[in-house]
């Protein structure tokens, strides 16, 4: 058997393996690095994390009220607000696709977009 | 040569990947697009997905129905059949279909779990905070006093017509979105969707399969640390509901944490050594209560109602970090935490 067999040999059963093990568990949680901040239901911003910038930006709820998005290092949070409830902090940075970063009452959603996140 | 061997293999793994599904449909299927919508209702998030032409119009009207329910069963609003029951001082008051089908399953699954889900709880619920955010451990005294008028057997209905005792108060909270759920897939299939997944604030619903055919993945939170997940389930036309001691809780002055699924029977957190119960079945509204009662229940009251009924699948969590979960799910159960998992058995 050649080296270069063997080696193609190895990397079939390396790929093999992988596709297996991504057959089985899924997409989760998430390689996608597009997110989606909507609020009641229209994409206000439509993000690629690996492209940003490291920032923090304020977004205003119409009916009053506003929540601080934070960006930083490819990772995308609520770092204030001035809702009551504070859940949307409290839920960190946004990590899985079954979990979305809500505020319930300025309406507002951060979630990884369908764009790339596959299913 | 073995550049291209090395593609073809690539390749190989890559119809392996997109394969992981039994059966697939037409091609024009698997390319339907799909529409999302979001609703704030029922003092949760909402996400709704359905594929198809129609889509775009069965989520308005699933949406409709979702507000329409919320004023129905909303234990806040004025003008809900709930706020009328609990402020009826003992008279007739006149329900909804929706609010009697409701009532009328909470009374069967009290009956069925020994009293494990008690919608006539509602006094305790808010002397404990649970219903404000402004939490506090109610006092011994006030606590026994309360539990005098917990019994859903109370509760009396008659077609649309229910009377309660004064002092009794009901709430539908550990069931109206689990009916919610039926009900959305109910409007979808009405206006033609095959093919649609809903999370009501976690719960998840599914109607048929994803538009190529094959299951839907749901992940379950892990109790332990509610942002990552604990395992992926795949489902066809089936309810995921879980309660979770995670989803509402507050820490007392002293470091003791206190959760929203009391029990009836003291009034007290449900500690009966589980810490999440998942429920998988057909009707939304059967899994939405059974959850809730059979975290009260615990680990020998869920497996003494599985014997009796085996029509639904469960995955429960144990304080001691154990998964237990159905044999009925056990080829679509897969467990992506470091908990260990093994099947409930019913011998």
């Amino acid at each position: 058997m050649t080296k270069g067999v063997k080696l193609l040999i190895g990397a079939v059963i390396v790929i093999f393996a992988a596709a297996v093990v991504f057959a089985i568990i899924g997409s989760k949680p998430s390689d996608s690095t597009w997110v989606d901040i909507v609020q009641n239901n229209k994409i206000i911003y439509h993000l690629d994390l690996s492209e940003e910038k490291d920032r923090t930006f304020k977004i205003d709820y119409p009916d009053g009220g506003w929540n601080e998005v934070q960006i930083k290092d490819g990772h995308i949070s609520i770092i204030d607000a001035d809702c009551p409830d504070h859940t949307c902090i409290k839920t960190g940075e946004l990590r899985s696709e079954n979990i979305p970063i809500v505020c319930l009452p300025h309406k507002l959603v951060i979630r990884f977009s369908d764009e790339g996140a596959g299913e | 040569m073995i550049k291209k061997m090395f593609a073809l293999s690539t390749v190989l793994s890559g119809i392996l990947l997109i394969s992981g599904c039994s059966q697939k449909k037409e091609a024009s299927d698997i390319n339907m697009t799909s529409q999302t919508r979001d609703v704030f209702a029922m003092d949760t998030f909402m996400n709704m997905k359905a594929y198809g032409q129609n889509a775009d119009i069965a989520l308005s009207e699933a949406e409709k129905r979702i507000l329409q329910l919320e004023e129905e069963l909303s234990v806040t609003n004025e003008t809900s059949d709930i706020w009328k029951i609990d402020h009826s001082d003992g008279k007739l008051v006149e329900v909804s279909d929706d609010t009697a089908i409701i009532i009328n399953k909470a009374i069967e699954m009290g009956d069925r779990t020994g009293g494990a889900l008690d919608i006539t709880l509602y006094p305790v619920l808010k002397e404990w905070g649970f219903t404000t955010g402004d939490h506090k451990i109610p006092g011994e005294q006030t606590l026994k006093r309360l539990l005098e008028n917990v019994d859903y057997s109370k509760v009396n209905i008659d077609g649309d017509t229910v009377s309660l005792p004064e002092d009794v108060e009901i709430d539908l909270g550990a069931l109206a979105k689990g009916y919610t759920g039926d009900e959305i897939m109910k409007s979808m299939a009405g206006n033609g969707i095959s093919s649609a997944i809903v999370s009501l604030g976690g719960n998840v619903q599914a109607l048929g399969t994803k538009p190529d055919g094959s299951n839907w993945k749901v992940a379950v939170r892990d109790p332990f640390a509610p942002d990552t997940d604990m395992c992926i389930i795949e489902i066809a036309d089936k309810a995921v509901i879980t309660s979770g001691n995670y989803e509402r809780y507050f820490t007392a002055d002293d470091g003791s944490v206190y959760w929203h699924i009391l029990d009836p029977a003291d009034g007290y957190p449900a500690d009966n050594g589980l810490v999440s119960v998942t429920v998988i079945g057909d009707c939304g509204l059967d899994c939405d209560a059974l959850s809730t009662a059979l975290f009260v229940a615990g680990y020998d009251g869920a497996r003494k109602l599985l014997k009796s009924d085996p029509s639904f699948d469960l995955i429960l969590v144990s304080d001691d970090h154990r998964i237990y979960y159905t044999e009925g799910i056990a080829d679509c159960f897969t467990n992506i935490s470091s908990m260990e998992a093994e099947v409930i058995s019913l011998d």
